[in-house]
Order: C-alpha cells, then sequence, then structure tokens
C-alpha cells in the first residue's frame, strides 16, 4: 500500500534559539543547524518496514521553506521514494489547523492507505496533524502510537496515555501519528545518502493544490526567551548535613513539605 | 450570546485534577467575557455531584455503548452538538493525551484557532490571547487566537483549580444521532499497580545516568513512596533499559510541570528541561557541581544519589509523620 509521511524541518534540539528581532513570530536563523523532525524519523522508518514487506511506494509531504529540502533529502535517503514541497508564504505561515488542511489537499492525490507523522513537531510543540489531515480526509486516526499492525482492512495500534495505554483498532485508512519506541529508525547508508540526490521534489503551490490563502484563525504576536532559572542554593557535606538543609529548605522556604 | 466549555476529563470513573484546572481557566474566561461556563460529560453521568461549585451552569452529558471508552470521533461530534447547544466559542481541555486528542479533532470540526499545551491565558487581551511553549520549552510565544472558535488546551498543574461557589448545575443530556466510530478503542492497558504517572503528579523524582543502573531507580523509588511522588527518568536511563518509557520525562518524553521537581544524577540537557522546565521548584542531586542543571536548580545538592537521597529519604518521613 502506499503511504504518505508528513515531515518538517526543524531546528536541532541542541541549538540556541531567539527571537528575531524584525520578523514577529519567527527565529534568528543563521548558525541554527535544521534537521529532520525526530519523531518524523519514527514515521518514515514505519512506512518504509511496512512496504518493504507488503510493497507501495513512501512519499513524503512536507509545509515549509526552501531550505526543507534537507530534512526531504535525509527521509530520502532513509527510503523515501519522492516527496512534495508546499513552500509558498501563505501555507508556510497559515495556522496549525489551516495547514492541516493544506496537507490533507496534498495528500488526497497520493491515493494512500496510511498517514504518518511524527507523534509532535518539536519547533511549535503541536501535536494536531494527523487528527486534523484525518478529519479534512474524513478518516479516522490515532495519535501517539508505539505500535502498530497492519492486516488487510484494520490497522491495531497501541497508543500512550497517562497511567498506561489503550490499544485501538482502527479502520483504513488511517492518519497515525508515531511516538518514540514504535521502532528505532536506521541511519542512512552513504550510498542512499548520495541516491536521495536525485529523487524527485515536486514543489506544489496553494493554487496548484486548489486552494486559496485562507485568513488566520491565530497568529504568533511575540516570541520570548524562557525568562532563564537562576542557580539557586548550592550546598556539599556530609549525607546527614545535606539532607538536613534540604529538608528545612522544602518545609520553610518552598513550603512544599 | 457566547460561552465557554470545559471538557470534563474522567479517568477509572473519577473526574481528573486538569478538568477542576480547566473549570478554573474557564470561570475567568466566562466572568471577562460575561458569559455563562459550561462543561461537557461524557459516560460519567453518575459524576454530576462531583461537579458542584465549580461555575458550571450547564453540565451536557452523552451517555450510551460508544461513550464508554474514549472515542476521537464520538467525543469530537459530542463535544461540538453540547457547543453549538451551549452557543460556546471557546472549549477547553486538559493538554494530556486524551485531550489534546480531543481539542485538535474539535478544532478541525470547527475549524477554530487551536492551541495547544497552553500555560497562561491574557485574560483582557481582545481578542483572546494564550502563551505556549515552543522550541523544546526554549521559548515563549505568545498566540492570538483570532478564529470566531477558540480550542484550547491546558498543561495540567498550572492553572489553580476552580473554587466559584455557584447553583447546582443544570444537566443536559445530549441526543446524538448517527454516530458511527471507525477507530475503536479494543483494551485499555493499565501501568503496573501503584505506579503513578509523572504528567499530573504534585511531585516528580527522577533519574538520569548517575542511577548507573535499575538498583538507583530502587533507591528513587523509596524516596517517591515516602513523598507519594511519581518516578521520572531522562532519556539517557530510559535508552538503557534501567527504568520504561512511560517514566521518560523531556523533549522525546513526558512534559511535567510539578509543585516539585527533585533531579538524581541528571546531567540536565536541554532536551530535559524541555520536559520539566516550569516546574515550581526543582532540587538537584548530582556529583558533578558543574551539571548544567546544578546551575538552574533551586537548591543544588552536591553529592553521590545513593548516599544522600537514603537520608533525605529519613528526614522527609520525619517531618511528614510530623
Amino acid at each position: 500500500m502506499n503511504i504518505a509521511v508528513i515531515i518538517r524541518q526543524v531546528p536541532d534540539t541542541e541549538a540556541a534559539v531567539k527571537p528575531h528581532p524584525a520578523n514577529q513570530g519567527a527565529i534568528v536563523e543563521d548558525g541554527v543547524k535544521f534537521i529532520l523532525n525526530p519523531y518524523d524519523e519514527y514515521a518514515v522508518e514505519e512506512a518504509l518496514r511496512i512496504t518493504e514487506k507488503d510493497g507501495g511506494e513512501v512519499v513524503g509531504v512536507c509545509i515549509g521553506p526552501q531550505r526543507s529540502e534537507t530534512a526531504i533529502r535525509m527521509a530520502m535517503a532513509m527510503g523515501m521514494a519522492r516527496a512534495i514541497l508546499i513552500s509558498d508564504a501563505p501555507a508556510v505561515e497559515a495556522d496549525l489547523v489551516t495547514q492541516g488542511g493544506i496537507l490533507a489537499a496534498a495528500i488526497k492525490g497520493l491515493s494512500a492507505r496510511l498517514i504518518l507523522c511524527g507523534r509532535e513537531m518539536i519547533d511549535t510543540q503541536n501535536d494536531a496533524a494527523a487528527a486534523v489531515v484525518a478529519h479534512r480526509l474524513g478518516i479516522p486516526h490515532v495519535l501517539a502510537a508505539s505500535k502498530i499492525e497492519i492486516s488487510g482492512d484494520k490497522a491495531t495500534v497501541v497508543r500512550d496515555i497517562e497511567g498506561g495505554s489503550l490499544e485501538i483498532e482502527t479502520a483504513l485508512p488511517a492518519a497515525i501519528s508515531c511516538q518514540k519506541g514504535l521502532n528505532e529508525p536506521r541511519y542512512p547508508t552513504l550510498i542512499a545518502i548520495k541516491r536521495a540526490k536525485n529523487k524527485e521534489i515536486k514543489k506544489m503551490t496553494l493554487a496548484e493544490l486548489g486552494l486559496a490563502a485562507a485568513q488566520p484563525k491565530s497568529r504568533v504576536t511575540a516570541l520570548r526567551p524562557l525568562q532563564a532559572r537562576s542557580a539557586g542554593v548550592k550546598v556539599a557535606g556530609s549525607p546527614e548535613e545535606v539532607a538536613g538543609k534540604c529538608a528545612a529548605w522544602l518545609s520553610e522556604t518552598a513550603k512544599v513539605i | 450570546m457566547a460561552g465557554v466549555l470545559v471538557w470534563v476529563e474522567t479517568s477509572e470513573g473519577k473526574i481528573k485534577k486538569i478538568t477542576r484546572e480547566a473549570a478554573g481557566a474557564g470561570a475567568k474566561i466566562a466572568a471577562k467575557l460575561g458569559v455563562p461556563l459550561g462543561a461537557a460529560l461524557f459516560n460519567g453521568r453518575d459524576l454530576v455531584p462531583g461537579l458542584e461549585n465549580l461555575g458550571f451552569s450547564k453540565i451536557y452529558t452523552a451517555e450510551g455503548a460508544i461513550f464508554e471508552k474514549y472515542s476521537s470521533e464520538a467525543y469530537a461530534q459530542a463535544f461540538a452538538a453540547a457547543g453549538e447547544q451551549f452557543n460556546a466559542d471557546v472549549f477547553l481541555t486538559g493538554a494530556t493525551a486524551l485531550g489534546r486528542d480531543l481539542s485538535a479533532c474539535l478544532a478541525a470540526r470547527l475549524d477554530a484557532a487551536l492551541a495547544i499545551d497552553v500555560t497562561e491565558i491574557l485574560y483582557d487581551a481582545r481578542p483572546l490571547k494564550v502563551i505556549r511553549p515552543v522550541y523544546s520549552g526554549k521559548l515563549l510565544a505568545e498566540v492570538e487566537l483570532l478564529g470566531d472558535k477558540k480550542v484550547i488546551s491546558l498543561r495540567p498543574n498550572v492553572f489553580p483549580a476552580a473554587e466559584t461557589p455557584s447553583a447546582p448545575p443544570e444537566v443536559v443530556p445530549l441526543s446524538l444521532e448517527n454516530l458511527a466510530i471507525r477507530a475503536e478503542v479494543r483494551k485499555a492497558i493499565k501501568a503496573a499497580e501503584g505506579v503513578m504517572d509523572v504528567t499530573e503528579a504534585n511531585i516528580v523524582i527522577s533519574g538520569g545516568r548517575g542511577t548507573g543502573g535499575p538498583e538507583g531507580f530502587k533507591v528513587i523509588g523509596e524516596l517517591a513512596r515516602t513523598l507519594g511522588a511519581a518516578v521520572g527518568a531522562s532519556r539517557v536511563a530510559v535508552d538503557e533499559g534501567w527504568i520504561e518509557y512511560a517514566h521518560q520525562v523531556g523533549q522525546t518524553g513526558k512534559v511535567v510541570s510539578p509543585v516539585l521537581y527533585i533531579a538524581c544524577g541528571i546531567s540536565g540537557s536541554t532536551q530535559h528541561f524541555a520536559g520539566m522546565g516550569s516546574s515550581k521548584f526543582i532540587i538537584a542531586v548530582n556529583t558533578d557541581p558543574d551539571a548544567p542543571i546544578m546551575e538552574k536548580a533551586d537548591f543544588a545538592i552536591v553529592g553521590d544519589l545513593f548516599k544522600v537521597v537514603p537520608v533525605l529519604k529519613e528526614e522527609l518521613g520525619k517531618r511528614i509523620r510530623g
């Protein structure tokens, strides 16, 4: 079966990100390394494993600026066959619900039986893509899968919740977001990285998808650094000494105990 | 007329704490806008008495086999139906696993503005604005919600629980037609008995590389039992197989916001802070005085967790027993 994988390019988790002084809601990109969203690796890997067993093609769909190509090439080096990149500004700047609609429009033409994405985009910390895309396509979804088993027209999915997990049976086609624990993503070989350079990235605009730029439903009006936590009390000494000081601090200063 | 509608999240026949927190935030939004506050409660008709004095004027209920287990499709349809009857324009859920799911489905259904894992609401802003962490918690985004309908999920343990003396709410059963679901929960798998989840715990005690193995987590587990705390872990500890993934706090694990976070043998990477940076108080126990976490902790103990934690357990046990 054909599988569509929603991917995204994000700043490396180690990168120091700073709000852009002029562009509202943007970060300073100079010196920031961009990578494939770490959770998307689980989605790509799962798609590859399923198609390696049952046949079919893995196609990536990405909304993002031109620089997103490096993330797409990374997924291609893992084994993704081809990809669609939507880079026009109204799409890149759209709110997450609108972007879900754009992704759905791009996926519609792919005759995909399964749509996979990462559990969360680590830049915006949004985790709604699978649910929104599924709703727009009129298909069911499951979020945060740590196990996916395909059998015929159905998939059995285990998804984590607080204090346990749920085993969900869903009809296909379906959209599923992928959680850590689902698989061990492969490392691309050098040959695969080379070959990935020749794979097709089809650039599409909103107009080509039959969409018009929509009024934003939400927008980021400011980005600011988290107030850095400053160092507090630091103690050293015998276990009895430090434990005593800590217990006193907890009950007198923090008033937690 | 408009309104604010809160999803009542339940777990094993009990109302989850986040519901009271969402009711608190909802009551504040409703008061500022001069609109009523309502609730949507699915498969929990007998829990209605527990929803008094939270400021709800109406509680919309849905019962039946299809609601016995969580279903994105059925719950979102019912939540939307309740919203339509209540004329709601603001919808609140917890940013829990299922609350995030439901809010996403509802926002797609209503073509609404969606804000996930919100840690602050700017109640006086028009249109309404919220604050939420982005970029691994390194930045905070101020988000303006422009849509007519706004769906917001709230980070647990951040908003004060509601204390809103109010008349008993009116219960309105929803009549829903054409409910069909294609993704169905077949089995709920519980974590091992007595294991508290980190996401909603008031106190979380975590272990990292310094625990050196499962034995380190025994020491941490004993302190956790004394304090009624949940046990968390860094990515290293999980990847090493010392503790299950369900305990992982951080970028690729869970986000926690407890009153007290005790990090034992954890250096404090960016990825770990993404999951616990909004804790109210942080205590660190580390042999390395220069570990990044020691510069961010409110109380940093330079020492070996195997020696310090058991003594701390005794000391705190004495204080708790009085």
